[in-house]
């Protein structure tokens, strides 16, 4: 790490304002940006700390208006919140997936949530990549196992969150602030494929901070899943993983949200899975179909042409695993 | 009188003609009626209090007053000539002391001649090009940005293969080829042995590149005390890295101490002396002050040593009845920039199974990736994953139960020399191992385990998991060798401390040999230390490595116990003036029928004054007449996710016979360990070089993938634990390499009967499985 | 987007570093005074400044769990939270778990059951059983597996970590 300035949040007010300076980056948890520091990606010369903001560390609930997770809430808190393990278990369940024990007690679901890339051309210092400003995607033509089978275009890189995918089956809004705007946007609408002029996988600008995510209260009869393949056992970002989450009426599915993960530069809502899905009696043949449209589209590079086959099996498992336990109800 | 012989040694599958000294007398290895109190038994590590608690000094934790941080700038091009290097912007970076680069370090030879301590020419993505000197390591990092070297890049290839081809550029000015020419061995006829056959099956297999991750990087700490250098260092082999330094800065032995106190892993790695040993003493000579230099974790995956990428051509012929009639295998190995040590993967496929005709070649190819080094069973891990998969191909074909056709081959006397095995526990680890596993069953027919459906629990009716079976079997040597001193000093309070120079990477060594002089000497375990890992107290003792530790430095131990013993009785018959012959000690008590009652030693040593006493010990000479092993076989169950291409390992069933057990719990700890390496080769560990630009793209533990707590199977073990009589003066054998050896073997040999098809390379991702699947 | 902006409010920060700064860090219960730049993690002022080398640097990027300590209470990585941001916490590490010469029943556990080889993951592996049986005096096997899946063991001792920590939580239950 180069050397930098340090300072301790005292409000969102002057935190914004700081953080508008040139050559300053929020810190939080620290295991995102510890990283590109000690690699020397980036070299900020003051770094804000926000885990003095006590406020975003609080996680509420109620029926009415459901979950309010402070960005400064960590995966250990989510994973491990009664509320969260009984009312949203896809987002316990995806917590719990994430890194470690350590990283999870560390990581901040503010941090999550706005991560980098783990892509290795973006995180090693002799790559200078699109989406660092450079020319070129050295994945496209290069080792690109754990790289985008969907919806890329200039960088190949994956959104590594397990979170966002379980936070947007669970339809999460999340509060923005910044200097020019203050509200409550869709988690959804935060991600966005990295641009030519905007090379970056959220939309948010400089100054501009996450500080809480709203969960609505679940759904009636709803049951939902996170399902995550990884290379080993644990601690590994997702090759693919899928959050799906849906409501039934009897035998008729009236509500199912899809996301992927590990699969494009967003988290990926498999919108025309759910169409097919809502207002239909579940059978194995409408899952496979249900599968096959999650990932149609996609336009696998070379060595990453699995995570086709991986997806469509997770999703169909998803489906399947989130019907059955409802019958088991 | 010490003896000069000639004796027959083996290390990790290459065997020489080396000169001995030896001396003292021989003994032979305890026999059943001995009553033993430590050998044997489950002695826990006596260096346990030290490791747990923190106190442990690694060579990553010594900080000297006024110590020093190098940094090492390496090449971010796979292959270039340096044209310029300006250091001048660091140098007057504030907490600087020094930048070392070709420009103003002395030009050293490195690894025999093939580069220099800092080249002009960088062959690898990794190569080291200057270091930095500074109070503090950021100072250190922070200096590097500031380095400004200019590059002529240089073609480079990094494919083996392609670097064979004529028009591939030059790694090395000798050629890409190490020595110009294949390794060839050969016995028998081939052809003959071919046509002799009712089958030939053919394959060719691939392994990966997979790198050691120590979880101690490499690395030393240097300070110079006049003209004396003392270096602490992450080594294997301590008086191996003190001849290195004295030869390269022109050094007398005696000003060259080398300690290594407590280490974090090597696996082979830590066998050699590194560059950062040389550049940390010149950095200390060039500032005054110590120098430590410790790789960081990339560095270390760059430029630590890896086991090399294989392609192998392997060929066997045999009779209907399964008998092996020819085997032919054509390996090619990617030894990187540089090799000095080729592994033999070779080895099993000469040794393993009964064999008339056989013929091993093996290409080691230079390319511009980082230089392989040796790797828990260098090139036996690779060759038997080759070897053992074609068995079961060929056992598949003839319709063979894969345990009968091994046993169909079984090799009684040592293949490659002609010369009957001192033991041979192989037959009863199949027997065992099978038994435990319970192979018949899960093999016979009508319900082969292949086909048993999981009832996929999870995912509704659909059943999603295959489940399979699969076995290997190992051969290693693991005698080690001569030469190898002890001495061990009785104090005048009756304790003892053993003195020699090896050490102990983890293995627990220093409790082995603790235990061996208890035993010798009738001593209280607690009443022994063990003194290891200083070149300038300590006696030399061979690297730790090759599984030799045990079998080459405890028969010294237990040589100088005894002769420490033999004095100790004289002079207590003369000072109890009672018989010699009557005289027994136990538990660190004298005992006669001529004494009322037991003496402690301390009551008779201290009317001495500070007498003590000095018992030599020295490894004597390999047998002649007889090959000494160590064999193994496992036994994998796994099952196989045909919808994500998840391979789970369930259970692994072992049986190793490496002669006489010293220590069931250390060993037991070897065994789980070595199959738990041998899982994550088998599963995911896979070095990845960008094709493009040549550099390690995985070289961190994020995507370099080692086995976490979540991947661990069941794993069952026993030892054969017979004493093997002709080995040494213990009857034991080294344990460190073969548990790795068949592991990787046996689980490719599971997924391959789960599925029904075989995969012939390394590692088993889902992309391999899916694709067998016809899923991609 | 609602376009209602926070308004930025200029005030009078404390800014520290880049150079050295004052901080004072509790480590086993005793306060140590040290002078860090901000940019010093907590591994290296432990390591460095402290001379406390028990927690071990293998990766120092957050991937080895080598390094883990108890802050608060919770297993994190020393080598991924800077110095500075744990003033005024609890921070524990394992040369604070032997008493009085006395080794504490999870270090008695892992040299019985020999729960290491090289050594060098243990203190963190020790560290990470400290936390799960701080909060869970009766795990499971699955429990443990959990508790200690984010510290990786090159030697492969992990089924002995595993039996290490099930005979500790055994050993504190009957209060040996």
């Amino acid at each position: 790490m180069r050397s930098f300035e340090h300072v301790n949040a005292l409000n969102i007010q002057t935190t914004v304002a700081l953080l508008s300076e040139p050559s300053t980056e929020a810190i939080a948890g620290g295991t995102d940006l510890l990283g590109e520091l000690k690699a020397r990606l980036r070299s900020p010369q003051r770094l804000v700390n926000l885990k003095t903001l006590s406020k975003l560390r609080e996680i509420r609930y109620s029926p009415r208006v459901g979950l309010r997770l402070g960005a400064l809430v960590t995966l250990a808190e989510i994973e491990r919140h009664p509320v969260v393990q009984e009312r949203f278990p896809i987002l316990a369940q995806a917590a719990s997936s994430a890194a470690t024990p350590q990283l999870r007690h560390m990581g901040t679901i503010g941090g999550n949530l706005c991560q980098k890339p783990r892509c290795w051309y973006y995180r090693n210092k002799l790559f200078h990549c699109w989406l660092k400003g450079g020319d070129i995607c050295f994945a496209e033509d290069g080792e690109n196992k754990y790289h985008a089978i969907l919806g890329a275009d200039r960088c190949h890189a994956v959104h590594p969150s397990d979170l966002a995918p379980a936070l947007i089956a669970l339809d999460a809004t999340v509060c923005v602030v910044g200097p020019e705007v203050e509200g409550e946007i869709s988690l959804e609408e935060l991600y966005t494929k990295p641009t030519e002029r905007h090379r970056r996988m959220t939309i948010l600008g400089p100054g501009e901070l996450i500080t809480e995510i709203r969960v609505p209260p679940p759904k009636k009869n709803a049951r939902g899943v996170y399902l995550k393949a990884m290379e080993r056992g644990s601690w590994s970002f997702a090759l693919v993983s899928v959050a799906a989450q849906m409501s039934l009426e009897g035998e008729r599915i009236t509500d199912a949200r899809i996301a992927l993960g590990g699969v494009a530069a967003i988290p990926w809502r498999a919108r025309e899975s759910e169409r097919l899905l809502v207002g239909q009696e579940f059978s194995e043949e409408l899952a496979e179909r249900a599968a096959e449209a999650a990932v149609a589209g996609a336009q696998p590079l070379r060595d990453n042409g699995y995570k086709v086959p991986l997806a469509k099996s997770l999703v169909k498992r998803a489906l399947e695993i989130s019907i059955r336990e409802r019958s088991d109800m | 009188m010490p003896k000069v012989i000639k004796t027959r040694t083996e290390f990790e599958g290459h065997v020489f003609e080396e000169y001995v000294v030896v001396e003292g007398e021989g003994l032979s290895a305890w026999d059943a009626q001995t009553p033993l109190r430590y050998i044997g038994r489950q002695i826990p590590r006596t260096d346990g209090p030290e490791r747990v608690t923190g106190k442990a000094v690694y060579t990553f934790d010594v900080q000297l007053p006024g110590m020093l941080y190098g940094k090492i700038l390496r090449s971010p091009h796979p292959h270039a000539r340096i044209k310029s290097i300006n250091t001048q912007r660091a140098e007057r970076l504030p907490g600087v002391r020094a930048v070392l680069s070709f420009k103003n370090a002395p030009k050293l030879s490195f690894r025999q001649g093939q580069t220099f301590l800092f080249d002009e020419i960088v062959r690898y993505v990794g190569d080291e090009v200057a270091c930095v000197i500074a109070d503090e390591e950021e100072i250190a990092e922070d200096a590097l940005e500031l380095i400004e070297v200019e590059y002529e890049r240089l073609p480079f290839v990094l494919d083996p293969e392609e670097a064979l081809r004529p028009e591939a550029p030059n790694v090395q000015p000798s050629g890409n080829l190490l020595n110009g020419k294949p390794d060839i061995y050969e016995r028998g006829d081939l052809d003959r042995g071919f046509s002799q056959a009712d089958l030939i099956v053919e394959r060719t297999f691939r392994t990966q590149c997979a790198l050691h991750n120590c979880l101690e990087t490499h690395g030393s700490v240097a300070l110079w005390e006049g003209d004396a250098l003392t270096v602490w260092d992450s080594t294997q082999h301590i008086f191996g890295v003190r001849a290195g330094l004295a030869q390269l800065l022109g050094l007398p032995l005696h000003k060259v101490r080398v300690i290594k106190r407590y280490m974090g892993g090597g696996f082979g790695s830590k066998n050699g002396l590194g560059k950062y040993t040389v550049i940390a003493a010149l950095g200390a000579k060039a500032t005054g002050r110590p120098v430590k230099i410790m790789l960081d974790r990339h560095e270390e995956n760059l430029a630590a040593g890896n086991r090399p990428s294989t392609i192998q051509h392997l060929k066997v012929g045999a009779r209907r009845d399964g008998t092996l009639t020819a085997l032919e295998l054509k390996a090619i190995v990617n030894a990187g920039a540089f090799c000095t040590w080729p592994p033999s993967v070779g080895g099993p496929a000469r040794q393993l199974y009964l064999c008339p005709n056989v013929k091993t070649e093996q290409y080691t190819v230079f390319t511009n990736t980082g230089p392989l080094s040796a790797f828990r069973a260098p090139g036996y891990v690779e060759g038997t994953f080759a070897l053992e998969s074609l068995m079961d191909e060929l056992a598949h074909e003839l319709k063979i139960d894969p345990l009968e056709l091994r046993l169909k081959n079984y090799a009684e006397i040592d293949q490659t020399t002609g010369r009957p095995y001192s033991t041979k526990g192989l037959r009863e680890a199949y027997e065992r191992g099978a038994k435990l596993f319970g192979w018949k069953a899960l093999t016979s027919n009508p319900s082969p385990v292949a086909h048993l459906r999981e009832r996929g629990g999870a995912v509704g009716e659909r059943a999603t998991k295959l489940r399979g079976v699969g076995m290997a079997s190992q051969i290693w040597s693991g005698n080690g060798m001569p030469p190898a001193y002890a001495i061990v000093k009785i104090n005048p309070d009756g304790t003892a401390t053993v003195v020699t120079g090896t050490q102990d990477i983890g293995t627990g060594t220093k409790t082995v040999l603790a235990q061996i002089a208890a035993e010798e000497l009738g001593f209280p375990i607690e009443k022994i230390s063990v003194e290891i890992g200083d070149t300038q107290l300590g006696l030399y003792a061979p690297l730790s490595a090759g599984s030799m530790t045990v079998a080459s430095v405890g028969p010294a131990v237990r040589l100088a116990a005894h002769e420490a013993r033999q004095q100790l009785l004289d002079v207590a018959a003369q000072v109890l003036e009672v018989p010699r012959e009557s005289l027994a000690i136990c538990d660190g008590l004298l005992s006669s029928p001529a004494l009322k009652e037991a003496v402690a030693i301390k009551d008779v040593l201290e009317k001495l004054e500070n007498f003590m006493i000095i018992g030599r010990g020295a490894r004597e000479p390999n047998p002649e007449d007889v090959a000494v092993n160590t064999f193994g076989a496992q036994f994998a169950e796994v099952t196989v996710d045909t919808e994500t291409g998840e391979v789970k390992v369930e259970r692994i069933v072992a049986v190793h016979d490496s002669g006489r057990v010293i220590n069931p719990l250390t060993l037991s700890s070897q065994i789980e360990g070595g199959i738990i390496q041998g899982l994550g080769y088998a599963l995911f560990e896979q070095r990845v070089v960008d094709r493009n630009t040549g550099v390690v793209v995985n070289d961190n533990l994020e995507n370099y993938k080692l086995p976490t707590a979540l991947d661990i199977p069941e794993i069952v073990f026993e030892m054969v634990d017979r004493p093997d009589h002709r080995a040494n003066n213990l009857g034991a054998k080294g344990v460190g390499e073969p548990p790795i050896i068949p592991t990787a073997a046996a689980i490719a040999n599971a997924v391959a009967n789960a599925l029904g098809i075989r995969i012939y390379e390394l590692p088993l991702t889902r992309e391999k499985i899916l694709k067998a699947l016809k899923r991609v | 987007m609602a376009t209602k902006a926070v308004r930025p409010k200029k005030r009078k920060i404390a800014v520290r570093g880049p150079g050295k700064t004052p901080i004072k860090l509790i480590v086993n219960g005793e306060t140590h005074e040290l002078l860090v730049e901000p940019r010093r993690t907590l591994l290296d002022a432990l390591r460095k400044d402290l001379g406390l080398t028990g927690t071990k640097r293998a990766c120092d990027e957050g991937t080895c769990g080598a390094c883990t300590v108890l802050l608060d209470g919770k297993p994190i990585y020393a080598c991924m939270a800077l110095a500075l941001e744990c003033e005024g916490r609890s921070i524990e590490t394992v040369e604070g778990l032997a008493r009085n010469g006395k080794l504490h029943p999870i270090q008695a556990a892992f040299i019985e059951e020999d729960a290491l080889q090289c050594g060098f993951c243990t203190p963190g592996q020790i560290m990470s059983v400290k936390a799960l049986l701080d909060e869970n005096p009766n795990p499971t096997l699955e429990d443990v597996k959990r508790a200690v899946s984010g510290n990786l063991c090159r030697c492969g001792a992990y089924p002995k970590i595993f039996k290490a920590a099930l005979r500790a939580a055994e050993l504190l239950r009957s209060g040996s």
